[in-house]
């Protein structure tokens, strides 16, 4: 990771040095590459679609694609005012990450520290090793 | 930066390249390890876990020397069979252009391998450690890990690192379920697949062979779940050039990365591949089995909830087997289309195999058979250099690893043991 971040700001660096010499094969001068793979991922243009609809599904409960929308396009959050096509998806994406990731980690603790003391009986009828216990769910190997 | 940097010599690059593929192989290997010791300390009993490699001959520990070596030897030919026709189906679907279907099955496959598989293991380790964690949560969380994991899968423009992770959870999770099966078995199918995988890489009617030759000559990638190292980019790359050349085997390259002058010049190929794992085939398998009871099985088939569209579907996945995750696994050793070593998830799954059984042994044996996976794994990357064209990753690594698993339980131990006992070292 840190490769292809370093990969990045060396194209950056030369790119600053060789614009004149540099061309992407669809003949625009922009090098940066808003993916955190660097010159190995995505071109600007191509990537809007991805970051649109990373964003779009992640809303059918699905927070981890936020996560991994804000993971892959990692220069784009970093870098303000750059990518202007992307920048608000992502930026999105990393506030709904952030909020889901409260809500379920607010339960999650609420669950472990209550207890049998908060939920009565119920907390046993939760937890999970009792629902696959109940189920039979670890029988199948 | 106002002056070049120093340009990379071929060492660095080169080592940079091996280290990118030894480190996931040895990454997966040791969560199989882990997972054994936590998972198998009970030993339990292995009688009721039946699939297709165990179709020809269910182990007892009872049996003798020689039950047990034939029986083993059975099931390994069984498997092996069912294998090869498994390849030459995919490579008829290959042939009539059904790369689509395939990869609609890849992604089906990988599903279910994290999905049910991975959520298997999950509530496994949450028994055994107790973990409080509510249904709500965990389901939401696997739910999470597996959509994502097929869409990194799928999707060939994720994060290489994500994609990457996932594949080397699968093979983790793969090889966990293989190495369930009874022990002469697993050693006798190692074998098996090796040999197999030498013959059907190498030989001109080889499946496999057949299937790399077809990719080539097509210029497609086959749809299969392969590991592609980062490929090494040299630090005096010029923008200009950021765009990886696709087919390096077409014409030769003009960039200077090390290991690409080293290792593609000329004619490198596309990864070979074992079509291998046949992870739901068996999963299916055991499961109808376990939901028909008594039904050719030995020993007590573990009663579960029978799910009526399993037991409707038994004949249909009987017969499905053969088309079933065909493509999920692919074995042998090449270069990518961006000149990364490529590394078939086959090979992962079957290194962390012979590693995990070597731990339900000893941790002695997982040291040795470690570092003859290793080394084997290292002489094919130089016959790879060497040869330029794809090769079986799995005969050189698994044989070495066998044969050291029984110089170590047969030979070494006695030695270690007392030398330990007598505080003489170690």
């Amino acid at each position: 990771m840190e490769r292809a971040a370093e990969l990045e700001n060396n194209n950056n660096n030369e790119n600053s040095s060789t614009s004149s010499s540099s061309s992407l094969i669809g003949g625009s001068v922009r090098q940066e590459w808003p993916t955190i793979d660097g010159p190995l991922g995505l071109s600007e243009n191509d990537s809007v679609w991805y970051a649109r609809y990373f964003f779009i599904f992640g809303f059918l409960m699905l927070p981890l694609l936020w996560a991994v929308n804000c993971y892959l396009f990692w220069p784009v959050l970093i870098h303000s005012r750059s990518f202007p096509l992307l920048r608000p998806y992502i930026v999105r994406s990393a506030i709904a990450f952030a909020v889901f990731s409260a809500i379920l980690g607010s339960w999650a603790v609420t669950f472990v520290v209550g207890g049998e003391r908060l939920f009565g009986h119920t907390w046993d009828e939760l937890v999970m090793y009792n629902v696959a216990d109940k189920y039979g769910l670890t029988g199948w190997i | 930066m106002a002056q070049n940097p120093k340009p990379r010599s071929i060492i660095e690059s080169l080592g940079e390249e091996i280290v990118r593929i030894i480190t996931p192989v040895s990454i997966c290997m040791f969560l199989v390890v882990i997972l054994v010791s936590i998972l198998n300390n009970s030993e339990s009993s292995s009688a009721s876990f039946t699939s297709i490699a165990t179709i020809a001959y269910t182990e007892d520990s009872s049996d003798s020397f020689w039950d047990k070596f034939e029986g083993a030897l059975l099931n390994s030919l069984v498997f092996v069979a069912v294998v090869t026709v498994v390849t030459f189906v995919l490579v008829l679907l290959f042939y009539l252009r059904c790369t689509s279907f395939l990869k609609y099955y890849m992604g089906f496959s990988a599903f279910l391998v994290l999905g049910l598989m991975g959520g298997e293991i999950a509530l496994f380790l949450n028994q055994y450690f107790r973990i409080p964690v509510d249904c709500f949560t965990f389901l939401l969380v696997l739910f999470n890990f597996t959509v994502v994991g097929v869409l990194a899968v799928f999707m060939s423009k994720m994060a290489i690192f994500v994609t990457q992770g996932y594949l080397v959870v699968i093979g983790m999770l793969v090889a966990y379920w293989f190495t369930l099966l009874p022990e002469w078995t697993t050693w006798m199918l190692l074998v098996a697949m090796s040999l197999y995988d030498l013959a059907a890489v190498l030989l001109p009617g080889g499946p496999l062979r057949l299937l790399v030759e077809l990719a080539m000559a097509r210029d497609e990638d086959i749809p299969a779940l392969v590991y592609e190292a980062r490929p090494v980019l040299a630090n005096d790359l010029s923008p200009r050039e950021n765009v990886i050349p696709r087919r390096l085997w077409r014409e030769p390259r003009n960039v200077d990365s090390g290991i690409n002058e080293n290792l593609n010049s000329g004619s490198s190929v596309n990864p070979s591949g074992t079509a291998v794992s046949r992870l739901e085939s068996n999963q299916n398998e055991s499961r109808i089995v376990n939901a028909v009871s008594g039904q050719g099985s030995r020993g007590i088939s573990e009663l579960t909830a029978p799910l009526i569209e399993h037991r409707i579907n038994v004949q249909m996945h009987l017969a499905q087997q053969a088309v079933e995750t065909e493509n999920l696994v692919l074995e042998g050793i090449g270069l990518g289309s961006s000149g990364a070593i490529k590394l078939g998830l086959g090979d992962f799954i079957f290194y962390s195999v012979l590693v995990g059984r070597a731990a339900m042994y000893d941790f002695m044996t997982v040291y040795a058979c470690y570092l003859a996976i290793i080394a084997g794994l290292g002489i094919t990357l130089v016959l790879l250099a060497f040869y330029q064209k794809a090769l079986p990753a799995l005969p050189v690594s698994v044989l070495l690893g066998v044969l050291f698993y029984l110089l170590t339980r047969l030979l070494l131990e006695a030695f270690v043991v007392q030398c330990s006992v007598n505080l003489i070292m170690f």
